[in-house]
């Protein structure tokens, strides 16, 4: 199978990455650009640990091809904090202990901060459901909830 | 009861950062499948086709020659013992001549990428002849069953005891009560699947990554698969993305090693979620005939009961697992007669083993529903009938292990009364609409920290203070997210006077870190804190020293606390790192290994014998709930649930094991199932086995009291498995509350609910 030039923004920088179409965008920015905060849990949208941000909205990489991300803007958890800084999520999931394994939370830091992309100010469940997609076996997810409202109020 | 807070030194008690936790929110926390050695080779494995065949033909000539495959293994090619498992061996590495579940492992690849690696495992040639299989555990017992192992009885335990006189108990009783329970086949669903990356160092030493509970168990096997010395094999622990017993057992690190051994280069293997859940092992599903006899004032007078346990084909830890149901089934409570049995029966279902709760989540769901329905039978509270026969400090289990501390008996009853306000009928009088029913349910439990009475139990940390004040621990306990990194290191900082930030943990390596055993049975915290408390005696002692000779104090004057030396309260300017670097000079220890044994004789007073003793944990746990009687769906409304760890050595992990226990116990209790028809699995993704998300998380209050244990590291006890296992009996009872008819089958699914509807 050819390789195809993918082209897009990835936490700020364009990369391009020789790639065989086939392939999807987590395996692209896992294996190809090592970003390794993208997850691989089930690899068919069942658990969210591979959510990123794909201009602006959360997506399952696992269920995008890579063509597809051709020219997008695509935010990893690598690029969350700023100049160094942590993001408000991110220092509101260590202070409120959200997370055990750690394993999903790449993923659902990512729909949470899609959700604030657009929501600013959300309601406990509008949380609620902006992780329903994201899987957590250890947490019990309440205090996630936790974090992020705390991050809000931050 | 004393709060947290009040005990809480300015380390112990605290909500102290996760170990490791700055590299999780950042995403550069690294999981086995996140560490890459150039030119890694791909391992994948064949599954069976069948649960219950005799192998006819193997061929893997023809896969061995395909481009890009570097190696197709099978039976004829491990050099050393073919069989693994954690607690009895019995599972081949590689089948030779019979599979018995579906899960079992015909073959192993390595090549150059993923699809090399699956043209591989496609031009393997099995053939199999079936073989007739046993899938029902009743239909197994039975003498003319199909035997999973050719002239084994499939009852491969037969577990009996009893106590005290059965039949007068039951004699005495006014009331009696006989019911069937039965229970589910689930799966962990840790969001890592299993995972390793094996390779050759320089010297020949076989590095193993293993996503693992139990990283010297892991050396252990492998090597004996290898047949190499086990200095030769050195497994290390990367993050582990979540294991709730699923991961004590090996699962693919040995075949990776083997792989890696027999192509001399680096080989990953991480399973698919299909692989994962149709492998490694499940909770057992139980059939439990519980009979209990009562006074009219609800005083328990005969407990007796019956477990049926499929294990799968593989015993592993099987009887463990149902020694614990055993001893734990009578729940917390003082019962003067009783009788149990357990039978382990082998199926060609998935195998069966460790899963948090351990056997105690089963038999809690109808030892809790029998105290119910006593109480409802009788007129009396449900709280009320626990008060009047649970257990206090000085009661003995049936089995005859002695409770040393059971304050927590009554200490989480009266909390969970207190945040539920369980006397506020109000609270569950109103019904907010004409096909909807509230209702609220109690459930107890008690569950041991550590192996159990009597059997050894032990751990090794170390410790190193260098001149700068600075520490290594080095422990090889594994941590999966439940947090024992961190308290081992406040346990450390504690006894050393230095800040939690001032220890770095060495990760699991079995080259460098001592054993520590396995990260399970609620362990973790009470083995391998105490020994990291034995650890730092001898360093705190050189330290105190020192000081004593700088200051000219009595050393019984001083002690050590962030980072500084204090006198009777007040602060000397003098520093840990000062002393530290004083103490080196002087050539004084300042390196020590702590080795803590639970059985070890001799140092307790002769009724505290750790043999006739153990650590209980105690839980009560109120649900509310809203039946819809039309529908049968239940929704959990609110949720509280208190705990008596002892002492909370951290805040917000202990905290986050409750929460995270109490939601994987209501996927137990109301969703989760592994669909099994005649050994085949039918829900093999997290799109057809459901788990709990975001949306089905009721409103948690949780709590925990405080009574310090004796012999805990800080007064701490075990809390890994226990919050997991109450939160059935909690909804069931929540359930009959409500609508009036009791659910006795898990998962309490809607269809049940109206069944008991009808039935009514």
């Amino acid at each position: 199978m050819n390789k195809i030039d993918l082209t897009f923004t990835v936490n700020g920088g364009v990369r391009t990455v020789a790639t065989k179409p086939h392939r999807t965008l987590l395996n692209v920015l896992r294996e190809d650009l090592d970003l390794i905060s993208v997850k691989e849990g089930c690899s068919q949208g069942d658990c969210g640990a591979c959510v990123v941000i794909m201009d602006g909205f959360a997506v399952n990489s696992c269920l995008v091809l890579a063509p597809q991300a051709q020219g997008s803007e695509i935010i990893t958890l690598e690029g969350l904090a700023q100049n160094g800084e942590l993001h408000p999520l991110q220092k509101m999931f260590i202070e409120k202990w959200a997370f055990q394994c750690g394993y999903c939370t790449p993923g659902i830091l990512m729909s949470c901060y899609a959700l604030l992309l657009h929501n600013p100010v959300p309601t406990p469940d509008e949380v609620k459901d902006a992780i329903s997609g994201n899987l957590c076996r250890c947490t019990g997810y309440q205090a996630i909830i936790d974090a992020v409202m705390a991050a809000v109020a931050s | 009861m004393i709060k947290g807070s009040e005990l809480g030194t300015s380390i112990i008690g605290k909500n102290a950062t996760a170990i490791g936790g700055l590299e999780i929110i950042k995403g550069q926390a690294r999981y086995c499948a996140d560490l890459k050695i150039p030119g890694t080779l791909i391992g994948k494995l064949l599954y069976s086709k069948s649960p219950s065949a005799q192998v006819t033909k193997l061929d893997v000539s023809h896969a061995r020659n395909l481009p890009g495959v570097a190696a197709v293994l099978t039976y004829k090619d491990v050099p050393g013992k073919n069989s693994y498992l954690y607690v009895y061996d019995d599972q081949p590495l590689l089948v030779s001549d019979i599979v018995r579940y579906q899960g079992d492992i015909i073959a192993a690849v390595a090549a150059e990428d993923e699809d090399a690696a699956l043209s591989a495992l496609d031009a393997i040639e099995v053939e199999y002849e079936l073989l007739p299989g046993v899938f029902d555990p009743v239909e197994a017992m039975k003498p003319d069953s199909p035997r999973v192992w050719p002239g084994k009885d499939n009852i491969t335990a037969h577990i009996v005891e009893e106590h005290g006189d059965i039949r007068a108990g039951f004699d005495q009783a006014d009331i009696i009560i006989d019911n069937t329970y039965t229970t589910q086949r689930v799966e962990h669903a840790f969001l890592e699947t299993e995972s390793a990356l094996a390779y050759a160092d320089h010297d020949g030493t076989l590095i193993v990554y293993s996503s693992t509970q139990s990283p010297h168990s892991d050396r252990k096997q492998i090597a004996r698969a290898l047949a190499i010395p086990e200095n030769q094999v050195r497994v290390m622990v990367p993050f582990v993305g979540g294991a709730f017993g699923g991961k004590m057992e090996a699962t693919i690190q040995i075949h990776a090693a083997l792989l890696a051994y027999k192509t001399k280069r680096p080989v990953r293997i991480q399973r698919t979620r299909e692989e994962s859940i149709l492998t490694h092992v499940k909770r057992h599903p139980m059939t439990i005939h519980y009979r209990t006899g009562a006074t009219k004032e609800g005083l328990l007078t005969a407990v007796k009961f019956e477990v049926i346990s499929d294990t799968g084909p593989y015993i592993n830890s099987g009887e463990e697992v149902l020694g614990a149901s055993i001893t734990l089934g009578y729940g917390p409570y003082n019962v003067p007669n009783a009788r149990a049995e357990g039978f382990l029966v082998l199926t060609n279902n998935p195998i069966c083993g460790a899963m948090r709760g351990f056997g105690l989540p089963q038999v809690n769901f109808a030892y809790e529903q029998q105290m119910d329905e006593l109480a409802e039978r009788l007129g009396i509270d449900p709280v009320e009938i626990r008060l009047r026969n649970g257990m206090k400090s000085g009661s003995t289990l049936p089995a005859g292990v002695k409770v040393l501390d059971g304050r927590g008996m009554k200490g989480t009853i009266a909390e969970a009364m207190r945040l539920s306000k369980w006397k506020d009928r109000s609270l569950i009088a109103r019904q907010p609409e004409a096909h909807l029913r509230r209702g609220r349910g109690v459930g107890c439990s008690l569950y041991s920290t550590g192996y159990g009475a009597g059997v050894p139990d032990s751990a090794s940390a170390s410790l190193d203070m260098a001149a700068d004040g600075s520490v290594l621990l080095r422990s090889g306990a594994a941590d999966m997210g439940q947090g024992v990194h961190t308290v081992l290191a406040q346990i450390a900082a504690e006894m050393l006077g230095v800040k939690v930030s001032s220890i770095k943990l060495v990760t699991p390596d079995t080259q460098v870190t001592p054993d520590a055993g396995p990260s399970v049975a609620s362990r973790a915290t009470y083995v391998s804190g105490n020994a990291v408390i034995k650890a730092a005696l001898p360093i705190r002692k050189s330290l105190l020293e020192v000081a004593a000779q700088i200051t000219g104090l009595d050393i019984d004057l001083l002690s050590l606390r962030d980072g500084y030396l204090f006198a009777e309260g007040e602060e000397l300017h003098l520093t840990v790192a000062g002393l530290a670097t004083k103490a080196l000079e002087k050539g004084l220890q300042m390196h020590a290994e702590g080795y803590y044994s639970v059985v070890l004789p001799g140092d307790y007073p002769e009724d505290e014998d750790p043999n006739k003793t153990e650590p209980f944990t105690f839980a009560t746990h109120v649900a509310q709930v809203i039946v819809d009687i039309e529908t049968g769906d239940i929704q959990v409304e609110k949720y509280i649930a208190v705990h008596d760890p002892g002492k909370m050595i951290n805040i917000g992990s202990g905290l986050g094991q409750i929460a995270g226990g109490i939601v994987q116990g209501q996927g137990y209790s109301l969703m989760e199932e592994l669909a099994v028809e005649h050994g085949y699995t039918q829900n093999l993704s997290l799109e057809s086995y459901l788990i709990p998300t975001s949306m089905d998380v009721p409103e948690m209050e949780i709590g925990f009291v405080e009574f310090p244990y004796k012999y805990g590291p800080m007064g701490a006890k075990g809390l890994g498995e226990i919050p997991t296992a109450p939160v059935n009996a909690a909804i069931a009872n929540a359930v009959a509350n409500a609508i009036g008819a009791r659910v006795r089958h898990l998962p309490i699914t809607p269809e049940c609910v109206l069944d008991a509807l009808d039935k009514q």
